[in-house]
């Protein structure tokens, strides 16, 4: 009698069973035959007779097909037969999902993979658009904020130029509100003005804005707690001191009391009753930053400065943005039309100060962000969303790759579905629903990484105006946004695996011995190609990460046109405490006096700006440029500042003198204007003597000095115009203290602090900053971007370096006999080693190669946002293609010595 | 021309006569191919290589579950029971079958036996 169990498993060679399963069927089969047998046998034949039989009829079977078909789809987890296609669109896809579900269940290592490579990617994007959607597309909570406009005064020759729009002053926009026929409610609001909060003998300052009455009903904005302004209240001047606080000061300034309605504040020196809290996340109309408390209009004059405490009654101070509502069905250009007619009326009224004025209307979220802010978000959101695009972009041609490697294993199980007769674009329907799935898991887990991302980058904001920044909400969008790009995701890396697999050729898959499946040349080109494109994108986004961190790194040693070694400076505000002007000018003479006594001060002076926070003022009228109209007049930054400025900051004197004791109110007003100013009206000419006027101002200054020109508002700007004018001539009660130091300022400002309290202990010194500060602050935006190119940049290179790990590792498995041949001939480990090194690094090679090309074209591009490096500075292109070669050689070097020490004998074995 | 009679009968209706054949009791696969052929008087016979992948496949499919069992002076074989699956299965197909037939007598004018 034959041995059975031999025959049979004969027969279940290339099947490729587990091992515990194959013995069970010889068992069951051995066992069937052996009846058979006897049963034979028993009948009357011979032995042998009973033996051939048996044997014949097993081996016209076609037991292995059948058997490879069930065992296979056992392994596989089929999906039933009779319902392969049951026609109904929602039913097939939710079996499709049941499915793919299962699938990704069973490969929990490339499933996790793929997910957390995915999610990354959507992470970044989703951290990105939830900036660029709390800062552009959705910035502000307010009540259909598409009625809802936003009304400055511009030049009336040039409505449509968003570059010179100035608020509207009170008694402006108070005409505005009863004449127009457009709105159904117009209200008003101040930019942002600093205020000296007073908690005992305490005090800090805090951010205002002054705000009409209906603010916050025209906004549509209900209160937390408490009540908004009554219409009663913003009637009299002075004469209601209540406040309503944001509840990020209510949270953070005072612990989010419970009782804290009713209660009273000092503002400057005022009590004012809070009686109401704003919602969370309402940050007035500010995008980015916003007050921590709005005070109504007619305490304008308690909380304003000195220049503008006649805001209520002077319709030459500017004071107010206007926010009106829309009448339903009136259209923006019905709006711009209506209300210039009023502008009109009102410029023959009042032609002293509305002359040449007309009004400009535009939607109120591209009034939330400065006007000379928005440029520049706008294309920085646009860049970071391409940079964090191909980010994702790299995370979804490793996922391609893992595919087209599963696909490979996968052939076998393909070849039988297909077999079975499974339609082709029902195949892709299902594979690309495990792609999706995919897509979607990681969709889920990268809106948590993008919010956490979010939260990190909070706590990158200054902390001592954080809960001035308005915070990154999630809303409908984002959630949107980030399903949109999950699916998407899920099609764009799962189509090309999909097709391919499709096509997968029955009989010769069925074939094929599951080790050495799907080593097609084709399925390694195109895996080759993705990865060729993620080490050029990887490099691209590396080197403009370099070149923008080099770009700040000399932006920190740029000259800013003054000295900011050695120089601290602090902010009073005296004028807050409810000093008089003659107790103010007697308090900065006795400041200068006695700190200049303090050792280790060189010299100390008052100015009214803060380098590098000045903005430059329109309605300046230069002799000899007279224009037709006021408004038409010259823009400069204007500073106010005290004898010994120019000493003290170190900026250099080219003509004329410096302010003296005697340039005092009653002799001839005189200003200092800078090098840039002077060439621009009076080239050629000698400045000195020539006159100007100030905005707001009648009499004609005297220049008696031009120094050379320094930045303003931001490091490395453009050269603009400056008009100094003396303290003595152009009083102010609030203003900035520069001391320059022989030595570290930081060792002496307690000394300083010390000295001004002996003067006045209840007087506020805040926001003491030394010049490096300052360059820091400055460049606090800068730094965040690069931070975020940065980390943008190693995500892709970890990416990519991931993937390349992933199909180096595979080809070697893959290549294992090979290798054990080559090994088996004589081939050393070290010969081995460098077979696949340069098999990897080739590939690599020709990625960097790419990706310069890419980089040199793209920085060209970026060049003009570069500062002190060319776009194709060499350091940056060395230092990203070096870091790039190095982590590639790397995850190139792992599998290439797991090849280099393969036993031959084992790797041709397991063939 | 035809496809023989076995692999017709094969395709439709194996499940079923499988499923059956356990209703009343957990067999062994060479009696479940004995008992086939028997009943049939001998017009329907079972192949190693199609019985057991078939087996196999309602087994896959929790139709039935096959157990080794060793009695006494026998071999240690592999009995098969219907699940609870199997018996609804079962159930539902006789009952398509009996349409079936009953639509394809209504039909061709065959009677029942």
């Amino acid at each position: 009698m034959p041995d059975w169990k031999q025959e049979i498993s004969k027969q279940l060679v290339g099947l490729n069973l587990p091992p515990s399963r194959e013995q069970e069927i010889i068992e069951e089969l051995s066992i069937h035959l052996e009846d058979l047998y006897e049963e034979i046998v028993a009948e009357g034949a011979t032995p042998e007779e009973a033996s051939r039989e048996v044997l014949s009829s097993l081996s016209h079977s076609d037991l292995l097909a059948e058997l490879r078909v069930t065992e296979r789809m056992a392994l596989i987890d089929p999906i039933p037969e009779g319902v392969v296609n049951s026609g109904h669109l929602l039913a097939d896809l939710w079996l499709d999902f049941r499915y793919a579900a299962r699938m990704l269940r069973k490969t929990p290592g490339f499933t996790t993979a793929a997910v957390l490579t995915l999610a990354l990617g959507i992470g970044a994007n989703t951290a990105v658009f939830t900036i660029v959607n709390s800062l552009l597309l959705n910035p502000l909570p307010v009540e259909h904020a598409s009625q809802l406009l936003a009304m400055n005064s511009a030049v009336s020759k040039n409505t449509r130029e968003p570059v010179d729009l100035r608020p509207i002053s009170f008694l402006n926009l108070k005409d505005y509100r009863e004449k127009n026929h457009v709105f159904s409610s117009l209200a008003g609001y101040s930019s942002l003005t600093t205020l000296t909060i007073s908690t005992g003998p305490e005090s800090q300052r805090l951010f205002a804005e002054v705000v009409t009455g209906n603010y916050f009903d025209t906004l549509g904005i209900r209160p937390l707690i408490g009540r908004f302004f009554l219409a009663d209240e913003d009637v009299t001047p002075g004469a209601i001191p209540v406040v309503v606080i944001g509840y990020a000061a209510w949270q953070g300034r005072f612990g989010g009391a419970s009782d804290i309605l009713r209660r009273t504040i000092k503002l400057n020196n005022v009590a004012f009753t809070i009686i109401g809290v704003a919602p969370q996340g309402f940050k007035g109309v500010n995008a980015i930053f916003g007050p921590d408390l709005w005070v109504p209009s007619m305490m304008a004059e308690q909380v304003l400065t000195a220049q503008q405490h006649n805001a209520l009654v002077d319709r030459a101070i500017l004071t107010f943005t206007g926010a009106g509502r829309l009448k339903p069905g009136v259209s923006l250009a019905h709006a711009q039309v209506d209300l210039k007619t009023v502008a009109d009326a009102l410029e023959k009224e009042y032609p002293d100060t509305n002359q040449g004025q007309t009004v400009s209307l535009k939607p109120i979220t591209e009034a939330a962000i400065p006007t000379n802010q928005r440029q520049g978000l706008l294309l920085g959101s646009v860049f970071l969303m391409a940079i964090v695009g191909l980010v994702l972009l790299i995370a979804c041609s490793n996922v391609a790759n893992l595919l087209l490697a599963r696909a490979a294993a996968r052939r076998q199980e393909i070849a039988v579905r297909m077999a079975l007769g499974a339609g082709r674009w029902r195949l892709v329907r299902q594979l690309l629903t495990e792609s999706v799935l995919l897509g979607l898991l990681s969709g889920i887990l990268g809106f948590f990484f993008g919010y956490e991302g979010c939260q990190l980058l909070a706590l990158f904001r200054p902390a001592e105006v954080a809960q001035n920044f308005v915070d990154p909400h999630l809303n409908a969008n984002v959630f949107v946004f980030v399903l949109v790009v999950a699916l998407f995701t899920g099609l764009i890396f799962g189509i090309a695996p999909a097709l391919r697999s499709s096509r997968t050729p029955i009989v010769e898959a069925l074939k094929e011995e599951t080790r050495t499946a799907g080593r097609s040349a084709r399925h390694i080109t195109l895996a080759n190609a993705l990865l060729m494109g993620q080490v050029a994108v990887s490099l691209v986004l590396l080197v403009t990460a370099a070149l923008f961190l080099r770009s700040v790194q000399r932006e920190y040693t740029m000259d800013p046109g003054f000295e900011t070694k050695n120089l601290a400076m602090f902010m009073l505000y005296p004028g807050q405490q409810g000093y008089d002007r003659t107790r103010t000018e007697h308090f900065y003479k006795d400041v200068r006096d006695r700190l200049a006594t303090v050792p280790g001060v060189a010299s100390l002076s008052w100015a009214t700006n803060l380098p590098l926070w000045q903005r430059a003022e329109t309605g300046i009228a230069a002799e000899g440029h007279e224009k037709r109209n006021k408004s038409e007049a010259i823009s400069s930054v204007i500073n106010t500042i005290d004898l010994e400025y120019f000493s003290t900051m170190g900026i250099p004197f080219l003509a004329g003198r410096d302010f003296t004791e005697d340039d005092r109110q009653g002799a001839t007003p005189v200003a200092i204007i800078n090098d840039t100013m002077a060439s621009r009206y009076w080239l050629d000419q000698n400045p000195l003597g020539k006159r100007l006027q100030l905005p707001g101002q009648t009499e004609l200054r005297q220049i008696v000095g031009v120094v050379k020109t320094a930045d303003y508002q931001t490091l490395g700007e453009a050269h603009q115009s400056c008009v100094y004018v003396p303290l003595r001539q152009n009083y102010s009660d609030a203003m900035v203290l520069y001391v320059r130091s022989e030595r570290n300022p930081e060792q002496i400002i307690s000394a300083l602090q010390g000295e001004i309290r002996n003067i006045d202990p209840t007087l506020p010194i805040n926001d003491i900053r030394t010049g490096t500060k300052l360059i820091e602050q400055a460049l606090w935006g800068a730094k965040i971007g690069v931070g975020l190119l940065g980390v943008f940049g190693f995500l892709a290179l970890g990416l990519a370096s991931i993937g390349l790990y992933g199909i180096m590792a595979y080809s070697v498995n893959q290549r294992q006999r090979e290798i054990g041949i080559r090994m088996a001939l004589g081939a050393g480990q070290s010969s081995v080693l460098s077979l696949i090194l340069r098999q990897g690094m080739t590939l690599v090679l020709s990625g960097v190669g790419l990706g310069l090309i890419l980089s040199v074209l793209l920085g060209r591009a970026l060049s003009k946002f570069l500062y002190g490096i060319g776009a194709s500075d060499l350091p940056s292109f060395a230092g990203a293609s070096l870091v790039l070669l190095f982590v590639a050689m790397v995850a190139c070097y792992l599998p290439a010595r797991r090849a280099s020490r393969l036993d031959p004998l084992v790797a041709l074995r397991e063939n | 021309m035809g496809m023989p009679l076995e692999q017709e009968w094969k395709k439709g209706s194996a499940e079923l006569l499988i499923l059956s054949l356990l209703k009343d009791q957990p067999r062994h696969g060479y009696d479940i191919g004995k008992l086939i052929e028997s009943r049939s008087g001998g017009k329907l016979r079972f192949h190693i290589a199609s019985l057991y992948p078939l087996l196999y496949r309602l087994e896959n499919r929790g139709w039935i579950q096959g157990r080794w069992v060793e009695k006494p002076n026998q071999r240690r074989r592999r009995y098969y029971r219907l699940t609870a699956q199997g018996q609804k299965t079962l159930a539902q197909q006789r009952h398509s079958w009996k349409e079936f037939v009953g639509a394809v007598s209504r039909i061709t004018g065959v009677q029942h036996a």
